[in-house]
């Protein structure tokens, strides 16, 4: 909150900045404009700033129309890692990688997932090579 | 309709039915909103609340922003706008009427 020395046009504008760009577009001259008016009325600029920072904050936290798919994806991704789930199961090659598993040795090298070039040759005769992905190979390369 | 819009205005708070109230006369801008709800209602609205209510009302379709006027942008309510105060206002008559009578009737 700004000290009480600033002049009440400050107060107000460093209130006004805290909104969101979209607004300060449509509404931004106009709102100085009120707040200007309205302490010439004789309310207090910290009573008229306080109004716009709440407003503000509300502003930010209400999810808008156009943007609530990309709400729900960062909501999505914020539970998943505070769940610690890796960010390698959200994406394109755990189907893949599953689809490999579930075929064991008869698995193409196709259809392997992208870490197994540098796997060992030999190394789909050890079982469950595609289960643990963080293992080491024969040459103590990560996978 | 009218039970659509009146729940869409009770979401949309206190503000909005005063701000609503204060349009049904003709179309104003923010400050001629606040000085009149303030005339009729003894109440100063926040200028942030008032344009926080302004948003959910236009997003609601319930007031319209009209082509700007020395930079300042007047509303005007709608014809849904009009129906959700009018079935809100009938709402609150009935609510208030029940309140009378019983204050009556228990000698309070």
């Amino acid at each position: 909150m700004p000290g009480p020395g600033l002049p009440p046009a400050r107060v107000v504008g460093l209130a006004l900045r805290c909104y969101p760009r979209r607004w300060r577009r449509r509404h931004g001259t106009e709102a100085a404009e009120l707040a200007a008016l309205l302490i010439a009325d004789g309310v207090p600029a910290r009573s008229v700033a306080c109004s716009y920072l709440c407003a503000a904050a509300r502003e930010w936290l209400t999810p808008q129309p156009g943007h609530r798919l990309a709400a729900a994806a960062a909501a999505l991704l914020i539970v998943a890692g505070s769940l610690g789930v890796p960010l390698g199961l959200l994406s394109a090659s755990a189907p893949a990688s599953a689809a490999s598993a579930a075929r064991g040795h008869t698995a193409s090298a196709s259809a392997q997932p992208a870490c197994t070039p540098h796997q060992h040759p030999h190394s789909h005769l050890r079982p469950h090579s595609h289960a643990r992905p963080h293992a080491r190979d024969a040459h103590g390369q990560h996978c | 309709m009218a039970a659509d819009s009146q729940d869409a205005l009770r979401r949309a708070g206190d503000a909005s039915v005063l701000i609503l109230t204060s349009l049904a006369d003709g179309p104003k801008h923010g400050y001629a909103l606040i000085q009149d709800i303030k005339g009729f209602a003894g109440l100063q609205l926040g200028p942030g609340t008032l344009y926080g209510a302004l948003d959910r009302l236009e997003r609601l379709g319930l007031v319209e922003a009209l082509p700007t006027d020395e930079r300042r942008h007047p509303y005007q309510i709608t014809v849904a706008g009009a129906a959700a105060l009018r079935a809100h206002l009938d709402s609150l008559e009935r609510v208030s009427a029940v309140g009378r009578l019983r204050l009556r009737l228990g000698g309070i």
